[in-house]
Formats: structure tokens, sequence, C-alpha cells
């Protein structure tokens, strides 16, 4: 296709001009006549029963909300009920919200929180996956010391495990990482006669609306939910932004005014959720040809003080973990234990980088220990069309792995570089103290199933749109997405009015209201052009052979793609409609002196069906390979005594624009027939392989094998000291 | 105690009357209603509240109001009416510099500050001039095409 | 309730220290972290606060042939961008925080902040800088070294003011900086190392280095520095591996939510290693 015609010819994006001119309004800007504060008492104890809590005397038109004032259910919908919107007798963490405190004047507001004394009867916290592990009574969450525990197989695990010569097994540990969104958690609500309106900073606009109706007790005619610009989310927005919304509600409705609540850095760190901090431990049978022949893993995650998404990211993870390659046999266990900690929840990848980073990081062990090169190891375990994934569904559409390896060949110099640095008379140089840079580049492949884990898509969102043709010729996108910055409001733009045939400028799409739009689900999961661009997609193609008729609208809900199965109880069949997939290489400089890691290059080859916009997908993947190299060896967030140490962006330090060169990535086209105009999903894959990529960069400059995240300098002297004393 | 504090701000001379030692961000904010000017971290550490004062780049999270007397305070309100903002704007647009958005006012006026004081940046420079204003989005390679495009094509300008 | 003060001359400054209990700001960008309250509520400070960042009577920066006289006052950017001043002085100075806080940061508060992680400080240490306080009484002046007395703590009296920052300037052939932080841009240190020396006639002839966040203050080792002085460049290591042994023994880091205390100690002698036998040559 011509350039001109191509659907992904970057166009101005519809959300740039008030962002850039500084009148986008976001959640902090929006003020309502009559609006109150609310500000929020948080427990500074990670495991206790309030004995009682010492308020001072409130000043006219203050007031003060807590789980007493909740009308219907104090507890989150969830996966599993177990997370108040306010804490009720007792603390799980240190900034469980206890109650807030509501008013005109934020100075007063924070003098009453600071003359505000919660009484604490402590109990001892469980603090670890291996505290949870070891417990044997006093749990968290009900009668065990985990959240959920899975657990499937594929092929006959058993015997080809017996039969094989030896193993190959390590253990991999991966930190927090926290969203670090611009914005923090920000709501506004307005109560008006049994009616109430939220304005906030979110990604799922019907997950907030489920919230305040069973907080407020509400009907689903009574509570609209309004998305306003939101600064950033990454998934710290998915589940999180119920409760804040449901505190702005109950404060509206106490107060009978409208109320804001915008979280401070510090109470946005300790109080929201993070990545899952992991350790997975995974153990490879080879055969006597020096096969894989059988893979036995074992996760575990610490999940915090709530289940929260701990049980969806914790499949997602388990159905990654045995990478991008074929195996026949295999074994994948995996728990999600409750801490008292901040709840673990969904972050861009959602499990997908942890698992990423274990399996390609023992693919290169195996390729060490077999006396491989680790890139023809993996390319020939490649998954191709036809194969299998682990949960035993049938790859349908064809993978380009090889041309992404390829692709990365290419454009990095991979195996050139790679044989260079390993080149053992530079390495023996380098040992004598000399203090030039360590040199290191590495690889990784990856995958990203598109859309809800299993039969979600089909069982729990039921996505619907709806697409409206105005008197005046223009159409109008309703539909739940949320701009959050990934572009949307662009991209699907672009595909109702390529489907038409029209200027994209006759197609309106505002931030989602769900007083207007249904419920296309949350945008999340990378689906939204996937699964709600293909909806809306089908809604432009019937109302193009309609065109005639002068106002209308189509609607259409999601059908599961035929030939896509899925078995919720055993794991076994399609756990996602479709995958992406890629490739990274990495390439690093450590300093001998300080043991700093420089990244001198990243390149990224990556199948994303169709790019629905050059500029943005490129956006995409030069902001997920950023947060990929913080996740890799920058951000450190550590829970001490049930205490975030790192509670600020200076002390949590988030990549600034000096600390890594720019990504070259190039797409792999490979149109998908389900997506629109062949997209599949891209917000969280250039994210999932960064990790890896960067981690066996530094294992090949320093010789030592990596088995944490994040890779710091502190980590890497431990291991080149390791390395000293073995007398090397 | 409320006094007088008397600076010049997007063009104008103004007189606030208002406690002094309040943060130059929530005077902007709440009392003249400029939200432009962000607050993400008020550690001065993410620069979501950048303004110029005297023509520099300064955090408005870090100044309380008395500091600014006899300043020279332009926030994105005031910077947007000029021919250099407009230049930025489809600099920034043609690059995809821009994705949710909250850091973009600070980050504008980060280049307009870096522009003034050196009209042609190589890219360390440009990286250096942006390092106090975090995004989370963009890995800010593309904010930086954009202010390099914006130096190349500004001739005269800054 | 506490208020803050803007006086117009020094004098009036020295005369409110003279007569109240306050806390001064130059910058700010230490305090107002420090004293930070949420959103839309004013600082929490608990003393009056005393400006004296915009008093012309400290902003003023001359290089002489044989010092650099920096008011408390000048930000930091400003000393950057004056072309007399040496390189080795700026480059701690260019590695504090982002362009917007050097904007306001001073050389005075990032003094009397007295952060052991203080990025000018091991600078000032190393070059023997000296202070000159003011206070209704009179001057005094004191030397880097002995004004600092722990974290946070330090010798300026409640009636003084900082006023300025000297900088003998030495004929250094062989400088090095070098800090390690969490990122590249933007980060309190690790761990900081100064150093510089002069070699004629194949010998030192002067060397000073200064470590910092390895202890509750900036480390300089005069006794290490004495046993280098004299000796034969291109060295055989000998004389630094006994000055790198004396300083081990004085670095004392701790363990933080920045680093580790074997890093840094780790670390600190890397650097100096690399000072004394790559830089000097030792």
């Amino acid at each position: 296709m011509k350039d001109e015609a191509r659907i992904g010819k970057p166009m101005r994006r519809t959300d740039f001009d008030d962002k850039v001119e500084g009148t986008a309004v976001f959640t902090a800007d929006m003020d309502l006549p009559g609006m109150l504060h609310a500000i929020t008492l948080r427990s500074s104890a990670p495991r206790a029963q309030i004995a009682r809590i010492d308020l001072p005397a409130l000043p006219e038109g203050y007031f003060y909300v807590d789980h007493r004032d909740i009308p219907g259910s104090n507890v989150m919908p969830s996966p599993i009920l177990d997370q108040p919107f306010l804490a009720a007798g007792r603390v799980n963490y240190v900034g469980e919200p206890i109650m807030l405190i509501v008013g005109p004047d934020r100075q007063v507001l924070s003098d009453i929180l600071k003359d505000a004394r919660v009484h604490y009867l402590e109990e001892r916290p469980v603090l670890s996956i291996e505290d949870a592990e070891a417990a044997t009574g006093g749990f968290i969450y009900a009668d065990k010391p985990y959240f959920v525990s899975y657990e499937y197989c594929k092929g006959d695990f058993e015997r080809a495990a017996e039969e094989a010569a030896f193993f190959i097994e390590d253990e991999y540990r991966t930190g927090y990482q926290e969203h670090a969104y611009l914005e923090t958690q920000s709501m506004l609500a307005s109560f008006v006669d049994g009616n109430v309106t939220v304005y906030g900073s979110m990604q799922c606009p019907y997950s907030v609306k489920e919230s305040v109706q069973a907080a407020l007790r509400l009907g689903p005619e009574n509570v609209r939910v309004v998305q306003l610009p939101t600064g950033g989310g990454f998934g710290g927005k998915e589940d999180y932004p119920s409760i804040p919304a449901v505190h702005a509600a109950l404060a509206s409705m106490k107060s009978g005014r409208p109320v804001k609540l915008v979280f401070d850095r510090k109470e946005d760190i300790i109080s929201t959720t993070k990545r899952h901090p992991c350790r997975i431990r995974i153990r490879s049978y080879i055969g006597r040809e020096g096969t894989i022949v059988a893979r036995d893993v074992d996760v575990s995650t610490d999940a915090g003080a709530y289940a929260g998404l701990s049980s969806v990211v914790l499949q997602r993870l388990s159905f990654s973990v045995c990478g991008a390659y074929d195996v026949e046999n295999l074994r994948v266990r995996s728990r999600a234990y409750a801490t008292n900690k901040c709840v673990s929840g969904a972050f861009r990848g959602f499990g997908g980088p942890q698992a990423f980073f274990a399996v390609e990081m023992h693919t290169e062990h195996i390729a060490e220990r077999l006396g491989r090169d680790s890139l023809a190891l993996r390319r020939s375990y490649f998954l191709e069309q036809g194969d299998t994934s682990s949960t035993g569904g049938l790859l349908s559409s064809p993978i380009r792995l090889g041309e992404i390896a390829d692709a990365l060949e290419k454009t990095s110099g991979y195996s050139v570089k790679r044989a260079l640095y390993s080149n053992s008379a530079a390495r023996e140089k380098r040992m004598e103290g000399c203090p030039t840079p360590l040199k290191g580049i590495g690889i990784s492949m990856f995958f990203h199933g598109c859309g809800f884990t299993g039969s979600g898509e089909k069982d729990t969102l039921k996505a619907k749109v709806k697409l409206k043709k105005n008197k005046d010729g223009t159409v109008e996108i309703l539909a739940s997405c949320a701009e959050i910055g990934q572009g949307s409001q662009t991209t699907l733009r672009k595909i109702v009015a390529r489907a038409l045939d029209i200027p994209v400028g006759m197609v309106v799409h505002r931030y989602p209201d769900t007083g207007r739009c249904p419920d296309s689900g949350p945008t999340v999961a990378s689906r939204s052009v996937m699964i709600v661009g293909r909806l809306l997609m089908d809604c432009a193609l019937e109302m193009k052979g309609r065109w005639k008729e002068e106002d209308f609208e189509v609607t259409r809900s999601y059908t599961y793609p035929e030939g896509l199965c899925w078995d919720n109880d055993k794991f076994q069949g399609n756990a996602y409609p479709e995958y992406s997939w890629g490739g990274n290489v990495v390439e690093v400089e450590v300093d001998p002196l300080t043991f700093e890691v420089k990244v001198t290059g990243v390149w990224g080859a990556y199948d994303i069906g169709e790019p629905m916009d050059d500029r943005i997908v490129a956006g995409q993947i030069d902001g997920a390979v950023a947060q990929g190299l913080g996740y890799a060896g920058m951000e450190v967030l550590t829970v001490e005594a049930g205490r975030v140490l790192q509670d600020n962006l200076t002390t949590y330090a988030i990549p600034t624009s000096v600390d890594f060169p720019r990504t070259v990535a190039c797409l792999i086209p490979n149109p998908y027939k389900e997506g629109p105009f062949g997209a599949k999903g891209l917000g969280e894959l250039p994210l999932v392989g960064v990790a890896p990529a960067f981690a066996a960069a530094v294992g090949q400059a320093i010789g030592k094998r990596i088995l944490r995240l994040p890779v710091t300098p502190e980590y890497i002297m431990r291991l080149m000291e390791e390395e000293a004393e073995d007398g090397f | 105690m409320d006094s007088k504090v008397r600076f010049k701000l997007n063009g104008e001379h103004v007189t606030m009357t208002a406690d002094p030692l309040r943060r130059l961000i929530d005077v902007l904010r709440d009392d003249l209603g400029l939200t432009g000017t962000k607050e993400g971290c008020g550690e001065g550490e993410c620069g979501a509240c950048s303004v110029l004062m005297d023509g520099r780049l300064a955090n408005s999270c870090l100044l309380p109001l008395a500091a600014v007397e006899g300043k020279e305070i332009v926030t994105i309100e005031g910077f947007r009416k000029t021919k250099r903002f407009e230049l930025l704007k489809e600099c920034f647009t043609e690059e995809g510099a821009v994705q949710c958005g909250f850091c973009t006012p600070g980050m504008v006026l980060a280049a307009e500050a870096l522009l003034s004081a050196d009209p042609h940046p190589n890219e360390r420079a440009v990286r250096d001039g942006i390092s106090g204003n975090l995004c989370r989005c963009t890995g800010y390679s593309s904010i930086v095409a954009a202010i390099l495009a914006a130096s190349k094509r500004g001739e005269g300008l800054w | 309730m506490v208020s803050i003060r803007r006086p117009v001359r020094l004098s009036e400054a020295l005369y409110i220290r003279q007569c109240e209990d306050t806390v001064l700001m130059a910058g700010g960008t230490d305090l107002m972290v420090k004293y930070r309250a949420p959103a839309g509520a004013r600082p929490s400070f608990t003393k009056d606060v005393v400006l004296i960042g915009h008093l012309k009577e400290l902003n003023y920066l001359k290089v002489y042939e044989d010092v650099a006289r920096i008011g408390a006052a000048v930000p930091l950017a400003r000393i950057l961008e004056d072309a007399s001043v040496p390189a080795y002085v700026k480059e701690p100075l260019a590695s504090i925080g982002s362009p917007s806080v050097r904007n306001l940061a001073t050389l005075g508060g990032n003094i009397c902040n007295s952060s052991p992680a203080g990025d000018s400080l091991t600078m000032l240490y190393a070059l023997d800088a000296v202070l000159t306080m003011a206070s209704s009484k009179g001057f005094r002046e004191c030397d880097m070294a002995d004004f600092i007395e722990g974290p946070s703590k330090n010798r300026l009296a409640k009636d003084e003011i900082l006023i300025e920052v000297a900088i003998p300037m030495g004929a250094y052939d062989r400088t090095f900086y070098r800090k390690s932080a969490q990122r590249r841009a933007n980060a309190i240190s690790k761990v900081s190392f100064f150093g510089v020396a002069s070699v004629t006639g194949g010998k030192v002839e002067s060397i000073a280095m200064a470590l910092g966040a390895v202890g509750p203050t900036v480390i300089r080792d005069r006794d290490a520095e004495s046993m280098l002085k004299g000796i034969a460049v291109p060295g055989r290591r000998e004389a630094s591996d006994r000055a790198l042994e004396h300083i081990a023994g004085l670095v004392e880091p701790i363990d933080d939510l920045r680093s580790t205390k074997t890093y840094r100690r780790r670390v600190a002698l890397e650097l100096t290693r690399h000072f004394l036998e790559e830089v000097v040559g030792l």
C-alpha cells in the first residue's frame, strides 16, 4: 500500500492542543461552586487493630468521614472481595485509608490531620513471601497464607522429567515498581439529590461506577462517572481509583457539597498499587541430546495486604513464564501471598516483565551450560504457527519470531558485538583493574497476550460500543476507553474514519462519560485498539451501508472469535485471543569504579499486527522502553518493617532525559485478521522484555549471571566481589 | 498573616495580598486560576510546576510567595501567547512529544529557558536542559527531537 | 504563627538575626522540601523565615588570581555561567540537582544545609575554602572543614549570616570529580570524590582530596595527603597504597535508602585509587 494511503500515517493528535497550552482541565484543575477538599488519615501501622482515634473538634463546615458513613458495602468489588474502602477497626498496611477530613480550607485540613491521633494495638505483620510461607496461623486472608494458588501442566511433565539426563535450575527475584504517573490519584465528586457524579483521573470509568454504586448503595442510573484528562496510568489507575472515587463520593454525600480529593505524592506512593515483587524458580530438564524436554516453574508473588488484581496478574505471569519457546512438557505452579504491605496490582505488562526476566535469564544460563550461543538456542525453540501455547491453545496465526530476531541482528549488530565483548583477551585485560568500561550486550524475545486473560473478554467484560451519526454528518464514538496519554482518542477516531471513508475531523470522541457511553470494558490489557477498535470498525462498516439515513446509532457487542476455547478450571486452551511479539537488544557499559551501568544502545523489533499511527506507536515504544530500563536497573523501592522507604520522587528515582539513548525500533508487519485493519495490542509489549535484555548485557559485561531485578550498582558490585573471592 | 507582594506576572504588574509564606504554585493555581502550572511532587523534583522567573526556569513549588517580590514570572498562560510558543507547539506535535500532557507545560517552559540561553543546543545540551522535568510517558526522545527541531527552525526567534 | 521576612539590606537581616531565633532561606530548594506540607497548606516552618537570596551584599562573584570570592547567595547557575571560575570548581556544582534547582540553589545554602552528601562540599573542603560570617557584632572567618559538625549541624551562630565563600585558586594540573547516584541527573550522591593535585619536576607538589557521603561530614584526610607530597610521579603505587589504607581507616559510611555502607566504602576507595593512580600517576 502506498504510504499516503496507510492508516498508520501519523496525524496530529486530537488531545494535543489543550495539553500543550496548559488548558486541559485535569482533576486538580477543576473547580465547582461550593467545592470542598478532602484529606486522608492513613494507617501508620503495618498490621493492627485500631483501639481508638483521638480527633480534634471540627470547625463549622468541616466533616469527618469514616467507615460508618458508608451506606452500602465497605468492600471493593474485585475478583476476591476483601478490601475495605475505609478501614473498619483494623488496618493491614501502612498507608491504608482510615478516614477523611473534609472542608473548605486545605490549611485547616492539614492542621487537623496533624492533630489526629490513631491508637493501634499492633499485631505481628507478615512482611515477605518467606514470612507468609512459614506462617502456620494468624493469616491475613481467610485460613491460608495466600490469596490464590494455581497449577497447570502441558504434555506429560512427570514422565519427561523422569527421563531427562539432568536439569538446570535457577531462582530469580524481582522488586517493586511504582507507576510514578506524573499526576497523582485525583477525584472530584458531586452528590446532588440522590445522584452522584464522579470526575477524575482513571483508566476504567465503569469499574469506578461499580464501586461507587456498591459503596453508596445507589442504582446504576444514580451514578455517573466522567473521566477527565489523566496524567498517566500504566495500570496504576486501573482498579485503585475506585477507592478515592468512593471517598470523594462519600464525602460529598455527607457534606452536601462537591468534594475534591487529590493525593500528595507521598501518600500516592505509599498507598497505591505497585508491580508485584516475585520469586520465580525455574528448572529445565535436558534430554540426552541436549534438548530441553520439560520445564518446572514455581512462581510466588508478594501480593500485599489485599487481593486486588493479584489473581489475574498471577495468571498472566504463569501463562507467560515459559517464554516464546516451544517446550513440550510443562508444569507451572504459582501462588500470590498475602503480606502486610501496600497492595500489588496492575502495572503495564501485568506479570509479563517478571515472567520474561526469569525465563530469558534462564535461557541464557541454559545456553551457557550447553555451550551454545543463546540466540541460536532461542531460535531453535521459537514458537511457530501451528504450535500450542503453554496452556495448549493452538497458535493459529503466523508467528514471526525469526524475522524479529533477524531485524534485531541487522539493526544492532548483536551477534558481532556479543562475540567481540566476550573475547577472552579483552576480558583478561579488564580484569587487571584497567578502568576501561566493561561492555556487554544482551537480547530478549517475548510476547504479550492481547486482551483479557482466559475467557475474560467473553464472560466478564462483554464489551459494548456505540457509534452515533449526527445530522451534521459528524460521527461520535461512544465507548468507555480512557485517553491516558496512549493516544486512544486519536487511533480509535482513525479506525472509524477509515472504515467510513470520511475525514478524521468528522469523527468525535470525547472523554468517556458513563452517562452516555456504553461499557466497552476497562482501558487495560492492550485491548483498546484490538478489541474496542474492532467493534467500532464493525459499527462503522454497518453505518457506511446506512449512510443515507440522517441520524442513527449503531451498537456492537463483543463476540468471541471462532476457533478459540478456554477452560478456566484446568487452565487449558487459548489464554488470549491473540499475541503481540517482540525482541529487544540492550548494550551497556559497566563503570569499573562505581559499578554504574550506562546504556549505550537499545533496539527493539515488534510484531503488533498493523500500526494505527506510526508516531503514537513510536511514542509507546520509547516510553515503555524507558520505563522498562528504569525497572531493570534504576528504580528501587524497598519496604522495611512495612514502610516504603522511597516515598517521594527524590528517593524513588525514575529515568530523566539524560539517562538513556533513543530506542531504535522497527515493526514486523503481521496483520491480525480479527483486529481492526490488522491491529493487535501494543501498550504493554515494549516494556516486558527490556529488563532481561539489560540484565543479559550486564551479565556479559561482568561475566556473572544476573538473578535479580533491579540490577543496581550495589548488586553488580556484590556479584563482582564474589568473582574476586572465587579467585576467578 | 497577609502582606502585599508585588511582581510581574505574564507581562503585567500584580500586587497580591496573601500569606507570603505560601508556595507560589498555590497562589498561581488557587488564587489566580492559572492551572497550567501542575503539581507533580511538591519537592522540586519533577518540574511539572515549572515557571520562568526573570527568564530562568524555576520550580514554583519551592518558592514562597515572598521570594518573587520584584521578580518577573511567566507561566504557560503567558508564554502561550508568544511566537516562540507557537513554534515549540508545532515541533512538539510533529515529533509526538506529548502523551498524557501533565508534564507538558513545564516541559515547554524548560525548552524556552534552554533556547533563550542557548539558541543552538546540541542533543546533549537539550537533554541536560530538561533533566529536571520528569516525563513518565515518552521516554524523552520525542521531546528532545522537538526542541532540536524548534532550535533549527526558529532562526532569529531566540 | 511563623512569618517570612524579606529584609532590604544585609544590615536589616543581621538586625533581625540579632533579635530573633530565625531560619535563613536563600534559594529555598532544601528548606522548602524539608518543611513541606500537604498541597495548599503553608510550609511547616517552626521559626520565622528570613529571606536572604535577593540581598545584593551576598550576590557578588569575583575571581582574583589567588582566590575566588563568591557571595553566599549567588545561585549555582551563575557560578557555572561565569567564565572566570575554573572548571574543576564548576564540575561538582554542575552535578547538583537540575537546571531549575541550580537557578535557585546557592553555594551558601549547600554549605549551611550541611549534608554529608552536599555536592559542593567535597570541593570546598579539598580547596581549603574559607567562610565569612557576619553578625551585628562584625565579621568572622571559619575554615570550611571546621564549619560543619555533623549531618545538618554547623557552627553558624543564631545571630550570624554566612556571607562569603572564598576559594583559594591553585595551579592544579590534575583534577578529578566523580559522584555515584541513582541516576545521571537530579540525584543525591550515594558517594562522591573530589581531588586536585599539581605535579612539578616529576614530583607531587600539592594534593588534596575529599570524600562525600561516607561519614557524618565530608572526609578529608590530611595525613594521607602529607604522605603523598614530594612523591615521584609516575610512582609505583606504594605511596598510594599507604595513603589509601589510611583513608580507609577514616571512611565510615552507613546503610540508608539510597545505598549500602559496603558499596559506599568500596566505591569511595575505588575513586580515590583511580585519582591517585590513574589521574595523578602515583
